[in-house]
């Protein structure tokens, strides 16, 4: 096997919708078995980023390079094989079991009317376990509690036994202990050789866990490096406008940050 | 599955129900007439319960139905246009006007960048309401043939089969076993799509042309039922959702199902409206009539 050093590069890549720019001028890479997060405010264009690198959207201009390859020669089944990506809500209008759910991760595998194999459902059982929700495997999905059936989700891009993880805020609007979870298997995974690009509003949980982090501001990169160099006071003030006060974590050499209530 | 063995017989039933009952003695006339009746009933019914199940999927919204994107009201203008010019239902006019208002939605929905899936619903209904409009302007200057247009908008299976348009009728309903049968091959990505446009993408699935195809497909098989038997409401609404509450989410075993269904309760509807009254009612009045009701519960619960 080939080994790459870069999985994905990002090369100048522009996005408008009709004349407003969503994307100017990004270029980034991800390294082959990093854990790189994106952040930024609201509309900086995180999410249309994601939504370009697995071939939602395509870029005004500029290009995507995944595995030595433009991602416009790329056959979208395969690139699915290599990539998998983690919606940041999943309405589900049919309510499919839980087990049903996570074996359609295995559609980039499979010609139409082809009946799925052992492997496919090997690779289900697998993801079912790995994302710890093989005990709701016959539940409906809409039974799930909101952390329940992200973890579903991640399970389905899971049984895609994909090489690169995108995932769109996959913690927002989970509670303590479901956030706490995923950032863990996250971490596991990470440990076991995936490539990992998540986008996060919390800037504390980016800080933690990733590796490396891309700060986006109105569409453009603001900056690029390690939490430690990249979270720090004056550059949150200039790109969320508030002021912030920061201090180490306790256990791990990272930069938390904290509010600074007015008047106290 | 062997929930499909009830559903089966059923069906058969159906069929012979629709043969047997009726007010009229049982001559080979008869016979013949009505069995022509079963077969553009179970054409009917199953086309729309099966596109209604399609395009439900492919919108993931379990409101949308056959008439949602405008091609049975294009069927409806062209037919009426040629009732206006020729005195009788002329199913090549109603065909080619649910063409020309499909791609007409089409080429409305289809702007720049953006996603093409959502805009079709919009384009759609929009352009339904203008061809209603245009049918009731048609219904106004036509005086004498405003009964065969109002047979067009609620549906009627009593087109006789005759040499003339024999040719014609088995040739539309191969077309439509064939059309059918491909969109069947997207069972897989229906369960898909109806999760989500990212969800689909994120798995492999072309989104923009596979909106295209799918919305041309019903668009073309939906034309070709209502230039047939009119505008039979309902079926395409209510039956896919029977049909998922029997057979599950899985498009592999609903869409076949909702074919069984929809022809099944298009038959019954038909016999139905055949000895309710002493006049023969449109079918399509009966299947809402049947069909408004049990939705409502069915939405309660």
């Amino acid at each position: 096997m080939r080994v790459f050093m870069e999985t994905i590069k990002v090369k100048n890549i522009h996005f408008s919708y009709d004349t407003k720019d969503i994307i100017k001028d990004v270029s980034f890479s991800l390294k082959q078995g990093e854990f790189l997060g994106i952040i930024g405010p609201n509309g900086a264009g995180k999410s249309t980023i994601l939504r370009i690198l697995c071939g939602i959207l395509k870029p005004k201009t500029g290009e995507i390079i995944i595995f030595d390859k433009d991602i416009n020669d790329i056959n979208k089944k395969i690139l699915a094989q290599k990539i998998a990506f983690v919606p940041q809500e999943t309405h589900f209008a049919l309510n499919f079991p839980v087990e049903d759910i996570v074996l359609m991760g295995r559609f980039p595998y499979l010609r139409a009317f082809q009946r799925e194999r052992k492997k496919d459902f090997q690779a289900t059982e697998h993801a079912l376990m790995y994302a710890n929700v093989s005990q709701f495997r016959e539940r409906p999905i809409n039974s799930l509690s909101s952390g329940e059936r992200q973890r579903v989700v991640l399970a389905r891009a899971l049984a895609q036994e994909p090489e690169i993880l995108l995932l769109d805020e996959p913690t927002s609007h989970l509670d303590l202990h479901h956030q706490y979870a995923i950032m863990e298997l996250l971490k596991k995974l990470n440990a076991e050789g995936m490539s990992i690009i998540i986008i996060n509003h919390d800037l504390n949980l980016a800080s933690l866990y990733c590796q490396r982090l891309v700060l986006m501001h109105e569409g453009c990169i603001f900056s690029k490096g390690t939490p430690q160099s990249l979270i720090n006071e004056k550059i949150l003030n200039t790109v969320y406008k508030t002021e912030v006060k920061i201090i180490k974590h306790p256990y791990k050499d990272v930069p938390q940050i904290f509010f600074h209530p007015k008047g106290e | 599955m062997n929930k499909f063995v009830p559903v089966i017989l059923i069906f058969l039933l159906a069929i012979f129900v629709s043969i047997m009952v009726g007010p009229a003695q049982l001559t080979s006339e008869i016979i013949q007439l009505r069995l022509s009746r079963v077969i553009l009933g179970i054409f009917a019914g199953g086309i729309l319960a099966f596109c209604g199940g399609v395009l439900q999927g492919l919108f993931g919204n379990p409101l949308v139905e056959p008439y949602t994107l405008g091609s049975a009201s294009g069927a409806a203008l062209g037919g009426s246009i040629g009732i206006l010019l020729f005195g009788t239902i002329s199913p090549l006019f109603a065909f080619f006007g649910s063409l020309g208002i499909g791609f007409f939605v089409f080429t409305v929905a289809r702007i720049e960048g953006g996603l093409l899936r959502d805009r079709l619903i919009l384009a759609g209904v929009v352009m339904s309401f203008l061809c209603s409009s245009l049918v009731m302007i048609i219904m106004v200057m036509g005086g004498r043939e405003l009964y065969e247009i109002l047979y067009l908008l609620m549906g009627y299976l009593g087109i006789i089969i005759n040499a003339e348009n024999r040719l014609f009728i088995i040739l539309m309903i191969v077309l439509s076993v064939v059309l059918m049968l491909f969109l069947y091959r997207y069972h897989r990505e229906l369960d898909i799509i109806s999760q989500g446009l990212e969800t689909a993408a994120g798995l492999g699935i072309d989104i923009q042309k596979f909106s295209v195809i799918i919305f041309l497909i019903t668009s073309l098989l939906i034309g070709l039922t209502v230039s047939l038997v009119g505008a039979i409401g309902f079926v395409g609404l209510v039956i896919p959702h029977i049909s998922k509450l029997l057979f599950g989410p899985k498009h592999l075993y609903n869409l076949p199902a909702s074919f069984i269904l929809g022809a099944t309760f298009l038959l019954l509807a038909d016999t139905v409206s055949r000895i309710i009254t002493v006049y023969e009612l449109p079918v399509g009045v009966v299947t809402s009539l049947i069909g408004v009701p049990f939705f409502i519960y069915l939405y309660r619960k």
